[in-house]
């Protein structure tokens, strides 16, 4: 195998990550553009919509496409419960508040998970990918890529487009982005912040659901934690690629997993590396955190006393 | 009156009520002194311990083995989370990096106790200087980012050192045979000692922390950087500080952790993970971040309520997540309602209580005038 072939087919090794990924950053945005929190249940949230999917499917023979709706409607509702129920009746809430109620948030579904689902209590479980792995396309001699992955960007790819035109063109659109930029501002001049927020949480649920269903067809379910990794690696996607902006985030989503790639693809011919190939990952990205505090898409910020 | 009782009053002007009351005065003013209370606490916690020994000596069961190593490891997790209270309640910065900083101190106390075979103080040494070094990194970061994005930079910190920790030795475990401590060979039961000992002296620094210049500039930074700096509040100073004082607590935690439990399977045990982090920060938050024994309560809470007392009730040694699920209420349930956590509403029944009492006594005597 020639260096081009080891680089092509590392990066695309990495299509599953980048399409979870970003899926799971997109939502973790939606929320801190109008909510001003980050959301530490978004994993754990998506984790319900997996074991709902897989649920249904083992015990009641559903087909795929209906389990799946199923575990968005489960996303939707709990993003729905936490904004609603919630974040609306506490009488003391401010940011760190609310970012504190979502750690809550973990403890309460992780504890809840198991009550639920019989899924849960068995060990390493594997969702059905969506095109059995072994399907491949061969791209050359020795670049192939799995069907499956391929899948799973187009269907990344998708949301990602219809959610873009939304913020872009529709009214809710709108309302988000003034949302964001002053919630205060934009209900005074008559945007109902309310429903704005809360369509936020819903579609920031669905599409947890979507990723964590896509993310348990190549990776074990060990326990409801399961998403933890995943979760971690959008906040700092989204602190790479700077909150200002909604693309921002997105392409940080795409580059933390070509870092991970590249990195790889460098460990094939220094094998110590391969140990450290998490440490790295998660260094390089501290760096230029560092290098660029608001993001290596954002503007400069400017501090007003 | 007959002389000798003129003469009695005249000495000691005092009738005995009077007495009375005054040494019960100086009782209660010596109840207040916070370190009064913390030796008070430490002997009821060695107590314990004694009568739990003294019960495997004559072969009955005072107290359970398992409630002692419960209760151990509540007290080593209260170490950290006295730690994080600086940090947070004091200092204004969220961090959660805490299951990292632990990590460091377990694995200093693997390589020193059994790979290099030093005394235990060179362990504990060795550890808070490692610490020191990374408390000092993070505080430099914190200059750099703030708020929530602070939060998240030392999530990818404690995520960078667990990824290196698991590189270096999966798993560690101590086997503790040719170490000395408190002049005899050590065992569970003076770990335990020295690990109360420890949390002790820990509470107190903290304690004079607290109501020294020292805490009182932290205080000024998490209300107003800006405000703090006017004053003449150096910001990297005193975020120096606490990120050097909670990274050394929480490298102190890690040790005893390995001193007392001894084993750590690094890829699969969920210490040096996310779920640590969060977990001190509920205990901080349940029990109110600014008072060191409402941050207490918030730890037993968290880590020793159900192995401690619930051990033996059926329903939840089958459904291990039901506490789980509880205390993620608990935390909803404190920060929507009552954002100064048990520390607010113990003080808000003290109130409460004392208002009772006096209408009590207004009903009964007539109001004052």
């Amino acid at each position: 195998m020639t260096v081009f072939d080891n680089l092509a087919s590392t990066l695309l090794g990495s299509l599953p990550s980048i399409s979870v990924l970003v899926l799971a950053t997109l939502a973790v945005t939606l929320i801190f553009k109008t909510s001003y929190t980050t959301n530490f249940a978004q994993g754990v949230i998506s984790a319900v919509g997996s074991y709902l999917v897989m649920e249904l499917m083992l015990f009641y023979r559903v087909p795929m496409y209906i389990g799946i709706l199923a575990g968005i409607t489960a996303g939707i509702l709990i993003g729905l419960f936490i904004d609603i129920v919630i974040f609306r009746n506490g009488r003391y809430v401010n940011a760190i508040g609310k970012q504190i109620i979502t750690m809550g948030m973990v403890s309460l579904l992780v504890g809840v998970i198991p009550f639920v689902f019989k899924t849960a209590g068995l060990e390493a479980v594997y969702l059905m990918p969506m095109v059995a792995l072994n399907k491949y396309v061969v791209l050359s001699k020795n670049i192939a890529i799995q069907i499956n992955s391929l899948v799973y960007f187009g269907i990344s790819a998708v949301i990602v487009t219809v959610v873009f035109l939304l913020l872009n063109l529709s009214k809710w659109g709108l309302g988000v982005r003034s949302t964001a930029s002053n919630e205060q501002v934009a209900g005074m001049l008559g945007i109902n912040t309310y429903v704005i927020t809360a369509a936020s949480w819903a579609i920031a649920g669905a599409l947890g659901a979507v990723s964590a269903t896509m993310y348990a067809g190549f990776n074990m379910m060990s326990n409801s934690l399961f998403m933890t990794t995943i979760q971690v690696n959008a906040f700092l996607a989204c602190i790479l690629g700077g909150f200002a902006t909604f693309y921002g985030p997105v392409l940080g989503a795409v580059i933390i997993p070509l870092i991970s790639a590249l990195i790889g693809f460098t460990a094939i011919y220094i094998p110590t590396l391969s140990t450290w190939r998490e440490v790295l990952v998660y260094v390089v990205l501290l760096l230029l955190i560092l290098w660029k505090p608001q993001g290596l898409f954002g503007p400069r910020a400017v501090r007003k006393v | 009156m007959t002389s000798t009782q003129f003469k009695s009053r005249l000495l000691c002007d005092k009738t005995p009520l009077e007495k009375e009351t005054e040494s019960i005065d100086s009782i209660k003013r010596a109840l207040k002194n916070p370190l009064s209370q913390y030796i008070i606490f430490g002997i009821i916690l060695i107590a314990l311990q004694a009568l739990s020994s003294l019960g495997d000596e004559l072969r009955i069961t005072i107290i359970k083995v398992s409630f002692m190593s419960a209760l151990g490891s509540t007290l080593i997790y209260s170490m950290v989370s006295i730690g994080f209270c600086l940090l947070l309640g004091y200092s204004g910065l969220a961090s959660l990096g805490t299951a990292g900083f632990i990590g460091i101190g377990a694995y200093c106390a693997f390589f020193c106790l059994q790979e290099w075979n030093v005394p235990y103080i060179v362990a504990i040494l060795f550890a808070l200087a490692v610490s020191i070094v990374i408390g000092v990194l993070v505080g430099f970061i914190s200059l750099r980012i703030e708020g929530i994005y602070l939060a998240i930079i030392t999530l990818g910190l404690a995520e960078i050192l667990r990824y290196a920790l698991q590189a270096i030795r999966a798993t560690i475990n101590i086997n503790l045979k040719n170490i000395v401590l408190f002049g005899t060979k050590i065992d569970k039961t003076t770990v335990y000692y020295l690990i109360v000992i420890v949390l002790l002296i820990l509470m107190w620094i903290t304690s004079n922390m607290i109501n020294s210049p020292t805490g009182r500039a932290m205080l000024a930074m998490k209300n107003s950087t800006s405000a703090a700096q006017a004053y003449g509040i150096s910001l990297m100073k005193y975020r120096l500080l606490a990120f050097v004082l909670s990274t050394c607590y929480a490298a102190l935690a890690g040790v005893m952790y390995m001193m007392y439990l001894r084993s750590v399977s690094t890829s699969m045990s969920t210490l040096f993970k996310l779920a640590t982090s969060l977990n001190i920060l509920g205990a901080v938050i349940i029990g109110g971040a600014k008072s060191i024994w409402g941050v207490l309560a918030g730890t037993f809470i968290m880590y020793g309520l159900s192995p401690m007392f619930l051990s033996d009730v059926k329903f939840l040694t089958e459904n291990p997540t039901f506490i789980t699920l509880f205390t993620g209420f608990l935390i909803i349930l404190v920060v929507m309602f009552y954002p100064g956590g048990l520390a607010q509403l113990v003080q808000l029944g003290k109130i409460k209580i004392s208002a009772f009492i006096k209408k009590a006594k207004e009903k009964k005597y007539g109001k004052s005038i």
